[in-house]
């Protein structure tokens, strides 16, 4: 018995040792473990839409035609891509925004969300930073963002001058369902993903504790680029803060309500052009084929050396692309 | 400097012990020794190696300690080790309580942080006990008390402003299972299953279930 008390002394000194001897942080303290959103920190540039406050920047000249920059995730950012503001030099207008509960945005309740708010919530910044009834709007949507603009495209399509879509993850939500298990492949024997699930027993977050859920989505990040991935990143890309909150609302809805954006699509006109990395090997060809046959007129370019972060790795390829496309359609 | 010392005073102190799944009838009065090997899932996936000393008291208890890593390139950027005992609270015919407590000390090592961790795991196991097999059910929670946070060059790369340093409170997670055990002679072979969810007992852990295979030999 005097060795368990001895034990007991010393765990119990060793904790007491570290309660007094460091600064104790909350988790929740905005700034600590994750960078503050445009709610916690009025510098940053923010918009005031749809009864939320996205964070936002537009490049170029307001009066030319728009063109909107959509994110993946669904939670990401906008910063990998922020290199598409050079379509700002050519004549464009070009506006970024980190989605509702993404990036620096603002976060809300899990139980607030839904695909038509995000569809809703892109109206009304097209609609803020809008300067004429005339003015030409193009959507270039990366992955989720790219699901998104289609949504968008399907609700409005005659809104749109021109779609761009950089491997948008299923458009249909079977098709969401194929892509996903292909990309998204555990191996529970792996450094990655015991590093992505390990972490669980030191931070525990409840539903809305966006702070520590946000950060250990920012950690599990890592794993989208592990050695071997089937989607043919190269790395690590640069990001504000990943929404963990809005990603797993919206993946419950799409459980749930099997969504479909295609039902409306052939009322849309205007070619679209699909992107696809020739490294990501749960895309490719056949995926893009697939997405353009719900298009009238499409157009499919291959991005050679690169996967799916293409807008950070390989945006120096995809950029004359796009601005062809853009040039052809404005 | 001065977490650096802990760290190392803590993992000298426990990677030499490790704690086991007892059947109380099989466990011979003369039997003191317990070693443990098991490989499982527990967060990840892991294995794990232990010991237990029982004590000469008119109740059983068992000192435990057990350290456990996940698979992986990188050996030691992850473990876990737990220190602590089981004591025999219920015995009536072939039916047994045992509550089990230990304190952890954990680490979390990747490209982004790495994390330490101090907590308390306090779980109850009952069943039926026979000295050739037993059958128990088994609820525990998993405290993490505090957690040292140093965030890696990379994540400051993308984040400047974060803070290192000492995170309370940092989390929890229930767990609810079976566990059964056959015995030959002085070894033992014991499977648990069970159910992992977080202390707000709605949100789940990515991997929410846990298993455990071990072998035990009594000496």
């Amino acid at each position: 018995m005097k060795l368990t008390f001895m034990m007991l002394r010393f765990v119990c000194l060793t904790l007491i040792m570290v309660h007094y001897s460091c600064e104790e942080i909350d988790p929740n303290e905005p700034g600590a473990l994750v960078p503050k959103t445009v709610e916690q920190d009025l510098n940053l540039p923010s918009i005031d839409v749809n009864g939320t406050k996205l964070h936002s920047e537009s490049f170029g000249d307001p009066t030319n035609s728009m063109v909107v920059f959509l994110h993946g995730g669904p939670g990401a950012d906008y910063r990998n891509a922020i290199a598409a503001k050079q379509l700002s030099s050519n004549g464009y207008f070009v506006i970024f925004y980190d989605q509702r509960g993404s990036g620096l945005s603002k976060r809300h309740k899990k139980n607030s969300y839904s695909i038509q708010l995000m569809i809703d919530d892109l109206s009304a910044v097209i609609e803020h930073y809008r300067t004429s009834p005339n003015q030409k709007i193009f959507l270039i949507g990366h992955s989720w963002g790219g699901m998104l603009a289609t949504a968008f495209v399907n609700q409005y399509p005659n809104k749109v001058a021109g779609l761009v879509l950089a491997e948008a993850g299923g458009l249909t939500y079977d098709d969401f369902t194929k892509y996903g298990e292909s990309s998204k492949k555990l191996n529970l024997f792996s450094e990655t993903t015991n590093d992505v699930i390990y972490v669980d027993q030191f931070f525990t977050g409840s539903e809305n504790q966006h702070e520590l859920l946000d950060y250990k989505l920012n950690i599990r990040s890592s794993f989208s680029y592990a050695e071997g991935n089937d989607e043919g990143i190269e790395g690590p890309s640069p990001f504000w803060r990943n929404g963990a909150v809005v990603l797993f609302a919206l993946a419950d809805i799409a459980e749930k309500d099997k969504f479909d954006f295609t039902t409306n699509l052939n009322q849309f006109n205007k070619k679209v052009l699909l992107l696809y990395g020739e490294r990501n090997k749960s895309y490719g060809l056949t995926f893009a084929q697939k997405e353009a046959g719900y298009f009238n007129n499409s157009q499919i370019e291959k991005i050679e050396g690169t996967g799916h972060e293409m807008f950070y790795f390989k945006w120096d390829v995809i950029y004359p692309k796009i601005l062809n496309y853009l040039n052809s359609l404005n | 400097m001065k977490s650096k010392i802990l760290y190392s005073v803590i993992f000298i102190i426990t990677m030499n012990t490790y704690g086991q799944n007892i059947n109380w009838r099989s466990l011979k009065s003369e039997q003191k020794h317990l070693f443990t090997i098991n490989f499982g899932f527990d967060y990840a996936s892991a294995v794990g190696l232990g010991y237990g000393y029982k004590l000469n008291s008119n109740i059983p208890i068992v000192l435990n300690a057990e350290m456990s890593m996940p698979f992986g390139q990188k050996i030691t950027d992850d473990f876990k080790t737990k220190i602590g005992g089981q004591i025999e609270v219920l015995h009536i015919s072939d039916f047994s309580t045992t509550i089990k407590a230990y304190s952890i000390f954990r680490r979390n090592g990747s490209e982004f942080n790495r994390l330490l961790n101090f907590g308390s795991e306090f779980s109850i196991v009952s069943g039926y006990y026979s000295p050739n097999w037993n059958v128990a059910g088994e609820f525990g929670f998993d405290k993490a008390i505090v957690t040292h946070v140093k965030h890696s060059d990379l994540m400051r790369q993308n984040n400047p402003d974060l803070k290192n340093g000492w995170y309370i409170p940092t989390g929890g997670n229930f767990s609810l299972g079976i566990q059964t055990s056959y015995s030959i002679g002085n070894n033992d072979l014991s499977l648990k299953l069970g159910t992992l969810i977080q202390q707000d007992l709605k949100s789940k852990p990515l991997l929410p279930y846990y298993t455990e295979l071990a072998y035990t030999k009594r000496l």
